[in-house]
């Protein structure tokens, strides 16, 4: 029914580092990589190879550089495949580390070979939590031993450290935690959360991430924008915690409802980790929740900047910036510069904020990574500013790169100007790049031009009345024969113009981030931990909470033009 | 749809991240380089030093996956032997070894058996399990029968642990072993009916490989399913609704009930829908949504916020097939909100959410923005949102509609040919399923392509007004004209052969006006330099005008001759029979055969200018208006979620979803026994309280 048949995975360069069967007699990673290979890039997520028999559905998906291939026999659920794929690069990541590298892997079969192996059982993916597999998956003292052996810990038997759990705290939590006995004696009650979670420190700390995906069209007037929020919670607290996490709006919604309709109307379209308690955040807005141990995403939203129902553009003063959104860089692209027209310019600004802005920075505790929001505060400064704009492909050269400030360079593999700017730089008068663009070598041209100037002369033959709306093609009528009396001199002037039109952008991204603020205005506002509920945490334990905004954008905000 | 690691990388910046690979990079662990000869590997796994062994060991199954594979199978005994030692950190990687390598040595495999299955009674539930887990997965087939036996051993496990390890292994003795079936099936249906809903989880899970087709085994365990699936992990959930849309299409048959029985049972009266497809029910009758239902429905709703974007297609799936349509607008935000995941999974939910609107796509018009094409999408990707937009362009506002053309226009000016293309195919899918005025719009947005230097995006551009006019021709004639006018500038062949087209489909009307016969005379001029398309159009289009000449001079003379006036025109100087004459003069020198044999054929046709029938009839019938559907309509009949549907080709394993039952007696025999067990789900339910 649902079986996956193998799991293969193949380094950057395409050599193989992995491979597990799990059932069947699937084809092997010689076999399959060449035909995966063969699909014109970006790869399709999933191949149809009817040539085999049974025919066989290849799955593949890519992180941090690392393909993982799984052929499957029978039709599973497309989308349960690629689940589990993605599992096994994030249980991956627990195990080695963030970011996953071929060296990584190499260096650690053992443990690779376990996690494949509890992953999915003959085929049926079974187990996928992180934390299951940490009580599970035996990584013993190999992969910490030289760490161990360097600070003087004996690390030779996992069960021996736990039984020293408290005294031996001159083992960091983080490595510690790593050595927790691989088979527990009953497992735990909470599926996702390992058993027998000891820190010496407790810490929480909670990272709000917001994607920006924003269209703009060439007026400057934003077609959609969308922040797509994560919630990403590190949590390393003893037992077993009971979390309490509240969150507030910026006063979107304000007077709509209580405070968990004006969550509900700013966070849409949420997915929860399965820990979350749906019930309490129908009813009051509250994520309430056992966290799992270590990293994970507690929460998936995204935020409507423009949408009817988040009334941004009417209650907010900031409403007033041009396109609605206030956006800490804004960028503006004009084509067809010059003399010949062969030239375009993106420039960016930054427009002054307001102190609204300034004030979501918010903090949990005196000791939370941000500090109170105090007005006039220095802001955060805008980080890694990258401009791309992709170059037509009958664009021979990029021949001129201004930029007033920064690099910026062209990357004919990719088609691809990339523009690097510092913040400091970027001033409300703003910088900017001006490039020149070179076509085809001009002896096609002069064919062009000929013809199209011969038939500029037939053009005006017909004598028929034109339709009214169009005027197009008698305005190219008459233009043809304007030129044509004008003189080939204008003439070819205006070809190359319209040649020229051809190899201009249309479109420039712009990449930054920005550290202490949301687009959506979300904060937190509390962090609890529910001592009535919790297990194995004393009382008197305030873990150390932090709490951080990062708004990105990857090529999200996007200017046609 | 969450994925740690995506997010992990957002919020690491890039430096640190090379930092740490430049470290990673520069301290290798130090037995992946330093590799040992295998008598020294032996040494280590016959030690008695728990560290020794273990490093042994993962030298081991480092030199089976290094590249390229090693031979590890000698180290095969000597591996086993370490069972023996108290050691449990060792355990693991010995049964990967062995699970790996037992199918090549089945005879030493064997000797672990004995081990394994002392470690079935050892006191660690998690050791039991794992045993357990091992012993099922080694594929020797002597020892079906030892597996078949743990199995039930493991069944009545206190640790629900080891009883999910049952569940699962299930399924690999039945792959081992058809003959272990009945007993197999046995042990399921009691892990079907576990408290614990991991367990039951597995166990569906197991159901769905071994006996997908045993729904009798579901009946006494479908309500407490229902209540269980929102607990269990995401795999569970995934099979249980996998196996509860073919359950509940075998067993709620659709029937309809009277409306007066409702009216008696208050209760109930919130069970009725609107008509779902028995529309030629009598309308005292409503459709009678069973309440198992609608219990399953709505135990799976809170499904809809999973992270996991298979189980919310899962979702959407049940939904679109077995719930009344009422209750279709849940699933719609949740498909949405799989267009945030990572590109690999969008592409897959783009052809569920494109499935969906195709049969609904009037729900989809309020997230119109969610479609819009980024220009570094992936061409999968933005090839699927098009169509997207163009299916809810006919239900869209205005402000929409001009939103959705506006987008259109853009990207049919970009640089990525097949975008352009792509586009104006949507332009013209929109003004085919449009008004008139937005017809129109479209129709002047796509006569603007046709200047584009791009050949093939002119042919496709002319190909596509020419769908339009053929379907309103009354209104289009001044835009043929139009069209008929770019024939001096038009380079693209394809394009010029569908103007001549349609001119001398055209040729017919207002025969005192008509450009026809002049677009013949100037293209007659530069026939040579024709291509053979374009040179078949002009063969065509002169025995149509000429065809045209004949039809109307002979009724012109029928017309004379009721006023018995002599005719004085010789036909034969008249400057329409000249150019036909012409043109069949250069068609008959023609390199191409198929263009002679062509003219050939329409000399024949025409040679005698009284009697035209069959000229006509062949000539001039009326065409059929051509259809440009949408690209996914062929795969409307794949079921939401498949791989077929992704694929486009009917998988052979896909069934889709079965039909509704028809025959009454099988539900109500489901039924009955589902009352039988009726007082046990509710001491389950109780116990699931207590839980």
């Amino acid at each position: 029914m649902s079986a996956i048949d193998a799991l293969y995975i193949f380094d950057e360069h395409n050599a193989l580092l992995f491979d597990h069967t799990y059932t069947n007699r699937p084809p092997s990673p010689s076999v399959l990589l060449p035909l995966y290979l063969q699909q014109p890039s970006p790869r399709p997520s999933l191949i149809y190879l009817p040539s085999f028999t049974p025919p066989i559905l290849c799955y593949s998906i890519i992180q941090d550089n690392i393909l993982f291939l799984s052929p499957c026999s029978s039709s599973a659920e497309p989308l349960l495949v690629l689940e589990f794929l993605h599992r096994v690069a994030d249980a991956l990541q627990e195990f080695l580390g963030s970011p996953l590298m071929a060296t990584k892997i190499t260096s650690s079969y053992d443990i690779i070979a376990q996690i494949a192996a509890e992953i999915a059982d003959a085929g049926i993916v079974c187990q996928s939590e992180a934390n299951a597999l940490r009580d599970v998956v035996e990584t013993g003292s190999g992969v910490l031993k030289n760490l161990l052996d360097s600070i003087g810990a004996s690390a030779s038997s996992p069960a021996l450290s736990i039984s020293g759990g408290a005294g031996s705290s001159s083992i960091p939590a983080a490595l510690r935690s790593q050595l927790q006995p691989a088979q527990s004696s009953q497992g735990s009650a909470v599926p996702w959360r390992r058993s027998n979670v000891r820190h010496t420190s407790n810490e929480l700390y909670v990272d709000f991430v917001e994607s920006l995906f924003v269209t703009l069209a060439p007026s400057g007037r934003a077609l959609s924008a969308f922040a797509h929020g994560s919630i990403m919670f590190n949590c390393k607290v003893s037992g077993v915690p009971d979390l309490v996490l509240n969150l507030m709006t910026d006063g979107k919604g304000a007077g709509m409802g209580t405070k968990g309709e004006q969550l509900q109307r700013v966070m849409e379209r949420v997915v929860f980790h399965p820990c979350v308690r749906l019930n309490r955040w129908k009813s009051d807005g509250s994520l309430s929740f056992v966290p799992p141990d270590g990293k994970f995403a507690l929460c998936g939203y995204e935020v409507d900047l423009l949408g009817p129902d988040a009334p941004l553009t009417v209650s907010n003063p900031r409403a007033k910036s041009t396109s609605g959104l206030d956006l800490p860089v804004s960028i503006d692209v004009s084509t067809g510069l010059g003399t010949n027209g062969a030239d375009f310019e993106v420039r960016i600004t930054q427009p002054v904020r307001s102190l609204a802005t300034a004030s979501l920075q918010s903090n949990l505790g005196p000791q939370g990574r941000s500090k109170p929001g105090q007005s006039g505060r220095p802001q955060q400064p805008v980080e890694d500013i990258t401009i791309h704009v992709p170059i037509p492909p009958n664009v021979r050269n990029v021949s001129d790169l201004r930029p007033s400030k920064g690099e910026a360079h062209w990357n004919p593999a990719t088609s691809m100007v990339e523009w690097h700017v510092l913040e400091k730089d970027v001033g409300p008068s703003g910088v900017a790049l001006r490039c020149t663009v070179q076509g085809k070598p001009a002896e096609e041209d002069e064919e062009f031009t000929a013809g199209g100037v011969m038939n500029g002369v037939t053009a005006t033959t017909y004598d028929y009345d034109d339709d009214v709306q169009t005027g197009d093609t008698s305005r190219l009528g008459n233009q043809a024969s304007s030129a044509e009396i004008n003189g080939s001199s204008a003439d070819s002037q205006r070809q190359r113009l319209e040649r020229n039109r051809e190899l201009m952008p249309t479109s420039a991204t712009l990449s930054f981030s920005l550290k202490g603020s949301l687009p959506s205005g979300l904060r937190v506002e509390s962090l609890a931990v529910d001592n009535k509920r919790s297990r194995g945490l004393g009382a008197d334990i305030k873990p150390y909470k932090g709490v951080k905004y990062l708004t990105v954008s990857r090529k999200g905000i996007e200017m046609r033009c | 749809m969450e994925s740690v690691a995506r997010l992990s990388s957002l919020l690491e910046t890039a430096r640190d991240l090379t930092l740490e690979a430049a470290r990673d990079a520069a301290v290798p662990r130090k037995f992946a380089t330093r590799a040992l000869p295998p008598q020294q590997i032996k040494k280590l796994l016959d030690s008695r030093n728990e560290r020794d062994i273990l490093d042994g060991l993962r030298r081991v199954v480092a030199m089976r996956y290094a590249s390229p594979p090693q031979p590890t199978l000698p180290f095969f005994p000597a591996v086993l032997k370490t069972l023996s030692t108290p050691y449990p950190s060792t355990r693991p990687l010995v049964y990967n070894y062995l699970v790996h390598h037992a199918e090549q040595d089945p005879d030493t495999a064997l000797l672990a058996i004995n081990t394994i299955q002392k470690s079935l009674s050892d006191p660690n539930p998690a050791i039991r399990a794992m045993a357990l887990k091992t012993m099922s997965a080694i594929r020797v087939p002597v020892i079906s029968q030892i597996v078949s036996l743990a199995i039930k051993k493991g069944v009545s496990d206190l640790s629900p642990l080891v009883r999910k390890a049952a569940a699962l292994a299930c399924v690999k003795c039945v792959r081992l072993d058809p003959n272990t079936r009945p007993l197999v099936e046995e042990a399921l249906a009691t892990l079907l009916a576990d408290k614990q809903y991991f367990v039951v989880g597995a166990a569906v899970q197991a159901f769905a490989e071994i006996c997908p087709t045993r729904l009798d085994l579901i009946h006494p365990v479908y309500r407490r399913l229902c209540k269980m699936v929102v607990d269990m992990d995401e795999w569970g959930q995934l099979a249980v609704l996998h196996l509860m849309t073919t359950y509940a299409r075998n067993c709620f048959p659709q029937r309809t009930q009277k409306v007066k029985r409702a009216q008696t049972r208050e209760q109930q009266s919130r069970d009725f829908y609107e008509d779902l497809e028995d529309k030629q029910e009598e309308y005292d009758d409503a459709p009678y949504l069973d309440p198992d239902l609608d219990l399953f429905l709505i135990s799976i709703q809170p499904l809809l916020q999973s992270r996991n974007s298979a189980v919310i297609v899962s979702v959407a799936r049940a939904y679109l097939y077995l719930a009344p349509p009422t209750h279709i607008h849940h699933i719609i935000g949740p498909l949405i909100a799989l267009l945030r995941s990572p590109q690999d999974i969008q592409q897959i939910a783009l052809y569920n959410i494109v499935q969906v609107c195709l049969q609904k796509p009037e729900l989809f018009t309020p997230h119109l923005r969610h479609f819009l094409i980024h220009a570094t999408e992936a061409s999968s990707i933005w090839r699927l949102k098009l169509e997207v937009l163009t299916l809810l362009f006919p239900h869209s506002s205005k402000d929409n509609q001009d939103l959705i053309l506006a987008e259109l226009d853009h990207f049919s000016r970009g640089q990525d040919m097949e975008l352009v293309r792509e586009s104006v195919r949507a332009i013209g899918r929109c003004a085919q399923s449009s008004s008139a005025q937005t017809s129109r719009r479209c129709l002047s947005l796509l006569l603007k392509q046709v200047h584009s230097p791009d050949e093939t995006l002119v042919g496709e551009a002319i190909e596509v007004v020419r769908h339009l006019i053929q379907r309103a021709p009354d209104e289009h004639r001044k835009t043929v004209v139009r069209l008929a006018k770019n024939l001096d500038t038009l380079t693209s062949s394809t394009a010029r052969a569908s103007i001549i087209w349609l001119v001398g489909e055209f040729a017919g009307f207002e025969p005192e006006d008509n450009i026809a016969a002049d677009v013949l005379r100037i293209l007659v001029k530069k026939y040579a330099d024709e291509t053979n398309e374009v040179k078949a159009q002009i063969v065509l289009l002169a025995a149509k005008v000429y065809l045209h000449h004949l039809n109307n001079t002979s009724e012109a003379r029928k017309a004379l001759q009721g006023t018995d006036e002599p005719t004085t025109e010789d036909p034969d100087e008249s400057p329409v029979t000249l150019l036909y004459q012409h043109t069949m003069l250069l068609a008959r020198y023609t390199p191409s055969y198929d263009l002679r044999d062509r003219a050939r054929l329409f000399r024949a046709l025409l040679a005698n200018p009284s009697s035209t029938e069959l000229a006509s009839l062949l000539l001039l019938a009326p065409k059929p208006v051509p259809q440009a559907p949408s690209p996914s309509e062929a795969r409307k009949i794949f079921t939401l979620g498949s791989a077929s549907l992704v694929v486009g080709e009917g998988l052979r394993e896909d069934e889709g979803i079965p039909d509704w039952s028809e025959s009454e007696e099988e539900s109500e025999s489901g039924e009955e026994e589902e009352s039988e067990y009726e007082t046990d789900s509710e001491e389950d339910e109780k116990a699931g309280l207590v839980k």
